[in-house]
């Protein structure tokens, strides 16, 4: 079957790959693209490791064909960082230990910095909401949860 | 509340202080690279094919029409692997036979469970293999299957092995059945102890099995060559581990097989087996072309390790004043498929938090047609806790005690016998009993429908083998390299450890994780190891590194090298006498290295002892929907004996994961199975593990009590505190609701269907 | 001199049921791990090596893996119990 011809912007890049119908973002991302950083846990919208920005929508990537990328901007892990600096989030993330194996990790910040673009001054219970659909079986979230307030916090003051 | 060591001689710089993970910048950029994440020119996927039946003989398999799809290069079966001899080796508890891992690897003769893995496909893509799957044709023959530990007891079940006699009975059984193994420990004379009982109590239990739930599912890379060496990266938790078995079931030399430590996405014992590496390996063998194979979700459920279910009956008698005089335990746990559940360590665990003078614990290693069991989380323990913890809580009720003041009451200390043989060598247990017994939410008083439970946990913690290497650079920087994974921030404990040790800053010492060419072998990051035992290894090698910068600085200085001491990273003379030298620094030395006789580096290795044990005690306060049957958390309070905090961060990481993994198995976590043996829940949205919005915060109470034989008091913290958290909710629960939960999950319809039942009354 | 006071080599029941004829409790001079492990397998021949890979030693109380050069003190309980490991 012939391969379709997407053009999109991944991270502010303009990007053009091939993909076949069947293939999911999250698929063409770590296969066809070699951008690992995306995370598959679960293959069916459970678990959030694949957790990716699509025009500006916090979504599943393994939810999402490629194709359906066409046109659009997608944001991952590998966007998060800007000129040779953390993004706050992720400084937060390391100085709280917010991370034990660290799988889960790259999808809990594009999920976190989603939060804080629609909420910049979030309770607890709306960062632990927010969050729900990510899973972490290393902390107990406690930390996660604490880096992300940090966050915004520092975020807000900045 | 970390209370201060009485010998500390001196004030420690880095130790306890919580500087940011060495690896923990590509972690947060996705650049870390996982098992899933390695890819080599010409590489082909791996698909698995897997039992569709809990138990069935298979008749024939016929991979021809697979192997005609364009872009099919290999299919193996069971019958590709060499035949391994039938034997049980090592170490009872832990006992390892190649017969049935093979088997667990591929099936032969029969599929043992629904997910049993029978054949498997090299394609050119993920989309061929998995066509060609579909076009292997396996000829099966379907028979009866049993699920249940209990029914697989029975005299009439199922047999998964037609010529399995128990071991550890005489004498020994003449008919086969499902039963592997008995175990006994006794400590006195239990049933003649109580007669002089107050009050006895006697309880039967059951627990559901659960997985360990790590994020990553199982995925590795393998290349065989033409001349026989090979590598392989893998997500383990041990990677030397991972060579021995993968190089046992390929008949290869293991020093012809290099395994790169891939970073692992959680493990918590499931992770210390094998799965997809022989497979991979395997193909690649057949086909000259390196593999990767990527498990699914599904296939994680389906087919790996959880923690055994268990039926127990637990009995235990005391007096008025609380004294604790007999206890009996029998412990039948579900090993699935194979030979080989954690029942000896629930049998040893249950009762050893205290100081009881009459137990007989008797355990069942029963196979039956699940997935074969693998380690979770001090494994076996909190299983028997539940059950323990349980009755306590009762017994505490009928004696009118405060369930903590019975605890202290029996607590075990240096020098009590344990059940299991030895008498205890280190205290620690009284301390988390006291500090929750101070801790001011305790007597914080409750509303409606709410509930407060105890329970405490123990667990052995491990020592064993474990090497390191330490090189000095020569600007004066530090590279340390162990060979243990790094699952929650080991490499800033290692990295922490030798600047404390050497007088270096945190920053000037990096931490690595090497392969199996480049350093020694070490075994398992598992059994709350690491930090005490590879921690002892970098100590070592640090030491070492000292006494050569002491020669060197001696040989530029032209004096004795005992007149040299090292001080806050500086050598120093000893005394006035050896001369006047200006101190030299790490780097001065290794400015150096060339003329004071080459690189400077060390090795130690270490197969250690002096292990203390982990133990926790927890108390939770519940609230309970009675409409619904919803258990919500609304405080839990976790005190465990850390030893030492080498990072204190990674620490309470560690208990917080673990109590929210116990949240999860006494609330949630359960496999549910259809009438036919297949597993109904097989994916994260109907096993459900705990999500940030179902738990509170958690109060963390270290307790320190070092350990002297570690350089810095650690002791192990990585699992004890999924030991306590199911009894202690059951406990919280009937407080709440007057009704007594036997059984786990107590998710919203079990506990509603108790509730009912007992209004019902 | 007066002899030193002995060791004292402790296994568990199933142990002692399965290798030494269901006696429990030796005495062994003191000194080094493999001394107690050689005088076992005298008594017992075959016993040595069934203690070095399945058992682990609890010194005193004190959990050790098994390596011959750990010092036995006198009048020391010396604990072969099943080795240890986990998750």
């Amino acid at each position: 079957m012939a391969k379709h011809h997407v053009t999109t912007t991944i991270n502010g890049n303009p990007v053009e790959y091939l993909c076949e119908t069947r293939q999911t973002l999250l698929e063409v991302l770590r296969d066809e693209l070699d951008m690992t950083g995306t995370k598959e846990g679960c293959g069916t919208g459970d678990c959030g490791a694949c957790s990716v920005t699509l025009d500006g929508r916090l979504v599943c990537s393994c939810l999402v064909l490629g194709v359906e990328a066409a046109g659009k901007a997608v944001g991952t892990i590998e966007g998060m960082a800007e000129g040779g600096g953390l993004h706050v989030l992720q400084r937060k993330f390391l100085e709280h230990a917010a991370l034990q194996c660290g799988i889960c990790t790259p999808g809990f910040l594009v999920a976190a910095r989603s939060l804080l673009e629609a909420n910049p001054d979030p309770s607890e219970e709306e960062v632990r909401y927010w969050l729900a659909g990510n899973l972490c079986r290393c902390t107990g979230y406690q930390k996660i949860i604490e880096a992300v307030l940090d966050a915004a916090r520092e975020m807000r003051e900045a | 509340m970390l209370t201060r060591t009485k010998d500390e001689e001196k004030t420690l710089k880095v130790v306890g202080t919580r500087p940011v993970r060495p690896d923990g910048e590509p972690k947060v950029t996705g650049l870390a690279q996982y098992g899933a994440d390695f890819s080599l020119p010409g590489m082909l996927w791996a698909k698995i094919l897997r039992s569709p039946h809990a138990h069935a003989r298979i008749r024939a398999i016929d991979a021809s029409r697979a192997l005609a799809l364009p872009g099919v290069k290999a299919v193996i079966t069971g019958a590709d692997f060499m035949e391994q001899p039938f034997e049980y080796v090592g170490p009872e508890r832990v006992a390892v036979n190649y017969w049935h891992m093979t088997r667990n690897i591929m099936a032969r003769e029969k599929a043992l469970y629904e997910g049993h893995a029978v054949a498997a496909v090299a394609a050119v893509s993920p989309a061929v293999a998995a066509a060609a799957l579909k076009l292997i044709d396996v000829d099966y023959e379907v028979l009866p299957h049993v699920i249940d530990v209990d029914a697989a007891m029975a005299p009439d079940a199922p047999l998964l092995f037609e010529d399995m006699i128990t071991r550890g009975v005489e004498p020994a059984p003449t008919r086969p059945s499902n039963v592997s193994k008995q175990i006994d420990f006794r400590l006195g004379d239990a049933d003649a102890a109580f007669a002089a009982a107050d009050e006895v109590v006697e309880m039967s239990f059951k627990t559901a099995p659960v997985h360990q739930g790590y994020i990553e599912p199982h995925a590795c890379l393998a290349r065989i060559g033409a001349d026989g060496q090979g590598e392989l990266w893998s997500a383990s938790q041990g990677h030397f581990v991972v060579r021995a078995y993968t190089a046992k079931l390929l008949g290869m030399e293991i020093g012809n097989l290099l395994v790169h430590p891939a970073e692992i996405g959680g493990g918590f014992g499931g992770k210390t087996v094998i799965y997809v590496e022989p497979v991979a390996a395997m193909l690649s063998r057949k086909t000259g072309h390196p593999v990767k194979i990527m498990m699914s979700r599904e296939d994680v459920f389906r087919a790996t390790g959880p923690t055994s279910g268990a039926s127990m009956t637990v009995r235990i008698g005391v007096k008025k004043d609380g004294r604790i005089v007999a206890a009996r335990g029998v412990f039948r746990f579900q090993a699935g498929a194979f030979p080989g559940s954690p029942v000896m360590n629930a049998c040893m665990c249950a009762f050893a938090p205290y100081d009881i003078a009459n137990v007989h614990t008797t355990g069942y290693d029963v196979v039956c047609n699940r997935p074969k069991a693998a380690a979770y989380r001090a494994p076996g323990s909190p299983i028997s806790a539940f059950a323990v913890e349980s009755v306590l809580d009762v017994l505490a009720g009928k004696i009118g005690m405060d369930p903590l003041a019975l605890r202290l009451k029996n607590a075990a200390r240096t020098g009590t016998q344990t059940a299991y043989g030895p008498k205890h060598a280190h205290d620690g247990y009284a301390e988390t009993v006291e500090a929750l017994m101070k801790h001011p939410a305790y007597k914080l008083p409750l509303g409606r429908n709410q509930g407060r439970g105890v329970a405490s946990g123990y667990w052995f913690n491990g020592g064993g083998e474990s090497a390191a290497t330490v090189h000095i650079n020569e600007d004066g920087s530090v590279v340390i390299a162990t060979g243990s994974m790094d699952i929650g921030g080991s490499r800033a404990s290692m990295a922490m450890m030798a600047a404390e040790t050497l007088g270096v800053p945190y920053e000037k010492v990096r931490s690595t994780v090497a392969d199996t060419g480049s350093v020694g072998y070490n075994h398992v990051t598992g059994g709350s190891r690491v930090t005490y035992a590879t921690g002892i290894a970098v100590v070592e090698a640090c030491r070492k590194i000292i006494d050569d910068l002491r020669g060197r600085a001696a040989q530029i200085w032209d004096v004795n090298p005992s007149g040299v001491v090292w001080e806050d990273g500086h050598a120093r003379p000893a005394s006035a006498e050896v001369g006047d030298f200006a101190p030299l620094s790490l780097k001065a030395i290794a400015a150096k290295r060339a003329v004071t006789g080459g690189p400077i580096v060390a090795e130690a290795a270490v197969n250690a002892g002096g292990m203390a044990p982990g133990f926790a005690t927890q108390f939770c306060d519940v609230e309970v929907d009675p409409e619904t049957g919803a258990v919500k958390i609304l405080r839990f309070v976790a005190a465990q004996d850390v030893g030492r905090a080498i990072h204190p961060s990674y620490v309470e990481g560690q208990i917080q994961g673990a109590v929210a993994q116990g949240i999860g198995w006494a609330l949630n976590e359960e496999y549910i199975y259809d009438k036919n043996g297949r597993l109904s829940n097989a994916g994260f949205l109907d096993y459900r593990i705990p999500v940030a919005s179902d738990l509170p915060s958690f109060d963390v109470v270290m307790v320190a009590v070092p350990n002297p034989n570690h350089p810095f008091g650690v002791k192990g913290v990585g699992e004890v505190g999924i030991v306590p958290p199911m009894a202690a909710i059951a406990n919280a629960i009937q407080q709440a609701t007057g009704t007594r939960m036997t059984e786990l999950p107590m998710s919203p319809p079990r506990l509603l269907a108790a509730l009912d039942s007992a209004e019902g009354a | 001199m007066p002899p030193a006071q002995p060791a004292r080599v402790v296994l568990t029941t199933g142990f002692s049921q399965r290798h030494t004829g269901g006696v429990k409790e030796f005495s062994v001079e003191p000194g080094t791990l493999r001394g107690v492990i050689k005088a076992m397998d005298a008594r017992f021949p075959g016993l040595g090596d069934i203690l070095e890979e399945e058992t682990t030693v609890a010194i005193d109380g004190e959990i050790h893996e098994v390596v011959y050069s750990q010092p036995i003190r006198p009048g020391c309980e010396v604990f072969f119990l099943p080795k240890i490991e986990s998750g």
